[in-house]
């Protein structure tokens, strides 16, 4: 089903999206009590910013220049941490020819090692029950070729398996348990589930509209550039604790809601035209649903009981890319890569208000990010 | 104070409204259950393997808690080595290579336990063996023809097992039936003691071979060493040594082993001066200073010398800052300069991790540079640029897109001085980014996807379409810079080498669409990054100049060393297309190269820290330019008041009607002149 985009300002529309009170939402965010500690990649700078927001402002703690060719935009993509959140994991895009994954040690930042994977290896998850890393090779090179995803063994930086996947597979995120990842295959309009234990993908689903395709654990080889893709998928998050995932349809600017079980959409979200949402992030309740919106300068705030879009928050730079929701759930923290030369930026919006509460320059390009921790 | 709760709890609470609570919500408010027993071992059989290349056996595992008790648990197998040795889901393990290898059996974490936590609940290691497979044969690879009393051979073997394999890592044994004609010791070095015959062994693991050999008297009656100049010659210039090995009736004898060494004594003041000559083993001799030197030939029983006078070359120039054209608040990267239509000269130069412009300079006079435009376009980098030759077009490459689509750019020039004119952009299949572009004839030769390059029919350069491609087969094959010259374009292929494509002038069939291959140099350092094909004026062989970019410091010591460049020139002689030869090199010190021109027999090179090199390329070459004071001058551009203050990192040269224009990373466009130098004593190599 599709729903029609709220033109209320934001405050008020969480507040008729839930059913609330006027009294809570109303009010001015409450400033932060704690600290909140995220990684940003600079994908045109080739460096990683740790971050901090908290309640002296939010602050640049450590800039870490990245890559091994200082001449060569390599193009750190796609960042995730350690379950133990003791090490951090960097996608670099570009290399001669494959991308590599990098290893550092949070809060030192100390680099510890990479291992070259595929074109291009840009998102990421690791399994909390084994510590294997999972790599979407997106390989955006031009010729839509099916590409694969690579698992890590975290200790050794070692490349123990690749899954074939689709044509540009991009997002990678693991259910709580540890054992199957989502990710999309942009330019085959498909979500995939991938058995993590097994190293093989366990069930497609096909997004688009043609209507001899689509059926789920079809043979990806088969069908490959015949059919133009239409939905576009950037994104896949983790499961909902209700077993939804979201998907991010960027062709055409919708937000698809699938049921794990049923193994269908069980909802399709419009963003609205020309708003092409790009990542997602669900707070960890699964009740609200936090999206960028690339070619929109904006951001979706979706409250998933309903259905309604909650707010749509103008950014204060174009082409938003990634978002990551604090572990207690206060605050979406948003990448916005800029134009050009112009810096990336990082915000902070204050979720049940919607309100941006914070935001910081970085440098160019500013994209994957991944949060860390929170502490007092 | 409600900030430590969940969003939903928070709302609720604030409202006191009743909504349901998410599943996960609920969970995470009850006690934690107790999980009951945990995996605490694994026991795999076996437990170690030992396989045949192509064998394949099942592991079977058994999961037990910490009080022995089997447990009902899946187990994820992988490999450590998966191209030497594989395992499926179900533990079928296939055995590809030989080799130490590991296999790895995990027990996942309670999947029912939540917590952040980063390793499995039980991890076991499967060593395997895989031995190398037999040795099938083993020969004798370099035996000549004729063998001599008196003399020694250095025998090698060729050793192939039996899976094609040629193999350099098995010991080899060495013998011969009769000692009193011939010896070999145990490193294959062959004595030839008295006329007669014998059989030679070879042996390796199992496998053996004979071969019969018969040791001829040995005829020499003189050895003499021709070629010496009569006049003194320059560091760096090569001398070919001739030696003839003759019986007594002045007969040539065939297949006579030589060697050749050299000697010498510096020139009066050079102290300590380390090796100052070298010859090789077809006698070409080149000294790296000067002085006497002596080159002699050892035929065994006899031996020939031959002394030559060596003096420093002198081809060193100071160079004049001429004009700027400076960028101090971006990086600068690729330069092109040309005639233009309307016969003044101009230089357009591009910018690196920037905002995506390219300036456009007038350079009819180097003493007043201009800058008369800059075109903008929607990337950070606009790495490469080229203009057609007849100056009409210009091509940009787009790197950092926002819109991820990357590509190139066309623009017109044809009338420079009253405005650039964004004519085409070109992105099909060029999104990842256009790291170099050129143009000859009509086409454009655009990298892709790191792989490979597109050629464009620009002959319209409003509407460009692709016409061909070149892409290599080799496994990782890599692509960084390509250059046409005569209907051949030649690709840096990193550890391919340079590769020559056929794409008109190549007379073997090849068109921009139909690329036909040629041949390729061979590359070992893996760092070839810029190639330029020259034919030499001096000597008319076709010389292929190939450059590195090596930045080996930031591997040793992490993404926060500075950067600091390593590689050098090297310089390959390339006639025929399947043997090229390398045959000299020109290294500078603690830095390292970019990109390359030649005109004259003069090599202009971007040496990033090392500023421009300008090095004398005429003549023969053998070994190390730079020890040999082949470089005529070099020049660090500083600047104090740039992004990066006094760093110079020269990006590409180019010489250009009697100047030198370089695009320095870190202040922009200069133009240099060669003048006379002072008379100061720099000693050698300067």
């Amino acid at each position: 089903m599709s729903f029609r985009r709220s033109r209320l300002p934001a405050a008020s529309a969480l507040v008729l999206a839930l059913g609330l009170a006027p009294l809570a939402a109303a009010e001015d965010p409450e400033p932060p009590r704690r600290n909140y500690f995220v990684y940003v990649c600079a994908e045109s700078d080739d460096t990683v910013h740790l971050l901090r927001f908290g309640p002296s402002g939010f602050e640049e703690l450590d800039v870490i220049p990245v890559g091994s060719f200082p001449t060569e935009t390599e193009g750190p993509h796609g960042i995730n941490i350690s379950p133990d959140g003791s090490y951090w994991f960097l996608s670099i895009a570009h290399g001669m020819p494959f991308g590599a994954v990098h290893k550092y040690e949070t809060g030192t930042n100390e680099w510890l090692g990479d291992v070259t994977l595929g074109l291009f290896p840009a998102t990421m998850d690791v399994s909390p029950s084994t510590g294997l890393l999972y790599v979407v090779n997106f390989n955006l090179h031009g010729d839509h070729v099916p590409s694969t995803i690579s698992v890590v063994e975290t200790g050794t930086m070692i490349e123990v398996a690749t899954i074939d996947t689709g044509v540009m597979p991009h997002g990678a995120r693991m259910n709580a348990k540890g054992d199957r990842l989502y990710s999309v295959n942009m330019m085959d309009d498909e979500l995939v589930e991938v058995d993590a234990m097994r190293f093989e993908i366990a069930r497609r689903l096909y997004l688009g509209t043609d209507p001899h395709a689509g059926h789920a654990g079809m043979d990806h080889g088969d069908m490959g550039g015949m059919r133009a893709p239409v939905v576009k998928p950037t994104w896949a998050t983790k499961p909902s604790p209700s077993g939804k995932v979201y998907v991010a349809g960027n062709g055409d600017s919708a937000i698809y809601e699938v049921d794990l079980e049923g193994w269908e959409v069980s909802r399709r979200f419009d963003a609205g035209p020309g708003e092409n949402p790009y990542n997602l992030e669900l707070t960890s309740d699964g009740s609200v649903l936090v999206a960028t919106y690339k070619s929109g300068k904006k951001l979706g705030f979706w409250d998933l009981a309903s259905g309604e879009l909650i707010a749509a928050p103008e950014t204060t730079r174009r082409v938003p890319h990634g978002v990551v929701v604090s572990d207690d759930d206060r605050y979406a923290i948003v990448t916005l890569e800029g134009v050009g030369g112009e810096p990336g930026t990082v915000e902070v919006y204050d979720i049940a208000t919607t309100q941006r509460v914070s935001e910081i320059d970085v440098g160019k390009q500013a994209g994957g990010i991944i949060y860390w921790k929170g502490e007092p | 104070m409600l900030e430590h709760l969940n969003l939903r709890t928070r709302l609720l609470i604030a409202t006191g409204l009743t909504l349901g609570l998410a599943p996960g919500l609920a969970l995470a408010q009850e006690e934690e259950a107790d999980p009951g027993p945990q995996p605490a071992e694994i026991i795999v059989t076996p437990s170690e393997l030992e396989l045949e290349v192509g064998d394949s056996l099942t592991l079977e595992a058994e999961v037990r808690d910490g009080d022995g008790n089997p447990m009902d648990r899946q187990v994820v197998f992988y490999s450590r080595r998966r191209r030497a040795v594989g395992v499926n889901p179900a533990g079928i393990v296939e055995a590809y290579r030989p080799g130490e290898h590991t296999l790895i059996a995990m027990v996942p974490k309670d999947p029912e336990d939540l917590h952040r936590r980063a390793e499995p609940a039980v991890t076991v290691e499967i060593p395997v063996t895989i031995p190398n497979p037999p040795v099938a044969t083993v020969e004798v690879a370099n035996l000549p023809g004729h063998l001599y009393t008196g003399t020694e051979i250095g025998l090698r073997p060729t050793v192939t097992d039996i899976s094609g394999a040629v193999r350099h890592d098995v010991e080899v044994g060495w013998s011969s039936a009769d000692p009193s004609v011939a010896t070999v010791d145990s490193l294959g070095t062959l004595t030839l003691v008295r006329a007669g015959r014998t059989t030679l062994t070879v042996s390796a693991e199992a496998a053996s071979s004979d071969t019969a050999i018969e040791v001829l008297a040995n005829p020499v009656a003189s050895i003499t060493l021709g070629g010496a100049p009569d006049e003194p010659v320059r560091t760096g210039d090569v001398v070919f040594f001739e030696a003839k090995v003759t019986d007594a009736s002045g007969n040539a004898v065939p297949d006579y082993p030589l060697q050749f060494a050299t000697l010498g004594v510096p020139a009066d003041g050079i102290v300590a001066p380390g090796a100052i000559a070298q010859v090789g083993d077809d006698g070409a001799f080149v000294a790296e200073r000067s002085g006497t030197h002596t080159v002699i030939v050892d035929g065994f029983t006899h031996s020939a010398s031959a002394t030559v006078a060596v003096v420093s070359r002198n081809v060193r120039k100071d160079v004049e800052v001429v004009g700027r054209g400076p960028v101090r608040d971006r990086r600068t990267s690729d330069l092109w300069v040309w005639e233009g239509v309307d016969g003044r000269d101009y230089a357009v130069t591009g910018t690196h991790s920037a905002d995506g412009h390219a300036y456009f300079w007038d350079v009819t006079d180097p003493s007043a540079i201009s800058l008369i435009d800059t075109v903008r376009v929607d990337a950070r980098t606009v790495n490469d640029v080229k203009v057609s030759e007849d100056g009409k077009f210009c091509v940009i490459s787009r790197e950092g897109a926002s819109n991820r689509k990357n590509g190139l750019v066309i623009l017109d020039v044809s009338d420079i001085r009253n405005g650039i004119e964004v004519i085409a952009r070109y992105d099909d299949q060029l999104t990842g980014g256009v790291h170099n572009v050129f143009i000859a004839e009509d086409h454009i030769y655009a990298l892709s996807a790191g792989r490979r390059y597109d050629i464009l029919n620009a002959e319209d350069p409003t509407n460009p379409y692709r016409v061909g491609r070149f892409e290599l087969d080799t496994p990782g094959h890599s692509i960084h810079d390509v250059w046409v010259a005569d209907g051949i374009a030649y690709s840096s292929n990193w550890n391919d080498g340079i590769v020559a494509v056929d794409v008109g002038g190549g007379g073997m069939g090849g068109a921009p669409n139909n690329p036909v291959m040629l041949g390729s140099t061979p590359y070992p350092s893996g760092w070839n990054h810029a190639a330029y094909p020259y034919r030499s004026k001096s000597t008319g062989k076709f010389l292929m100049i190939g450059g590195d970019e090596a930045f080996p410091y930031q591997l040793m010591e992490g993404p926060r060393a500075r950067r600091r460049a390593a590689g050098w020139i090297h310089i390959f002689e390339w006639d025929e297309w399947d043997s090229p030869r390398e045959v000299a090199r020109y290294q500078v010190p603690e830095a390292g190269t970019h990109n390359l021109w030649v005109e004259d027999d003069v090599l202009y090179i971007a040496y990033y820290n090392g500023g421009l090199r300008v090095v004398d390329i005429s003549g023969e070459m053998r070994g190390d330019l730079y020890r040999q004071g082949r470089e005529i001058a070099s020049f660090r551009p500083y600047d104090p008041e740039t992004v990066k203050p006094n760093s110079p990192f020269v990006w590409g040269p180019q010489p250009f009607k009697g100047h030198i224009y370089i695009a320095d990373n870190t202040s922009g466009l200069w133009a240099l002149k060669l003048v006379d130098a002072e008379p100061v004593n720099l000693g050698e190599p300067h």
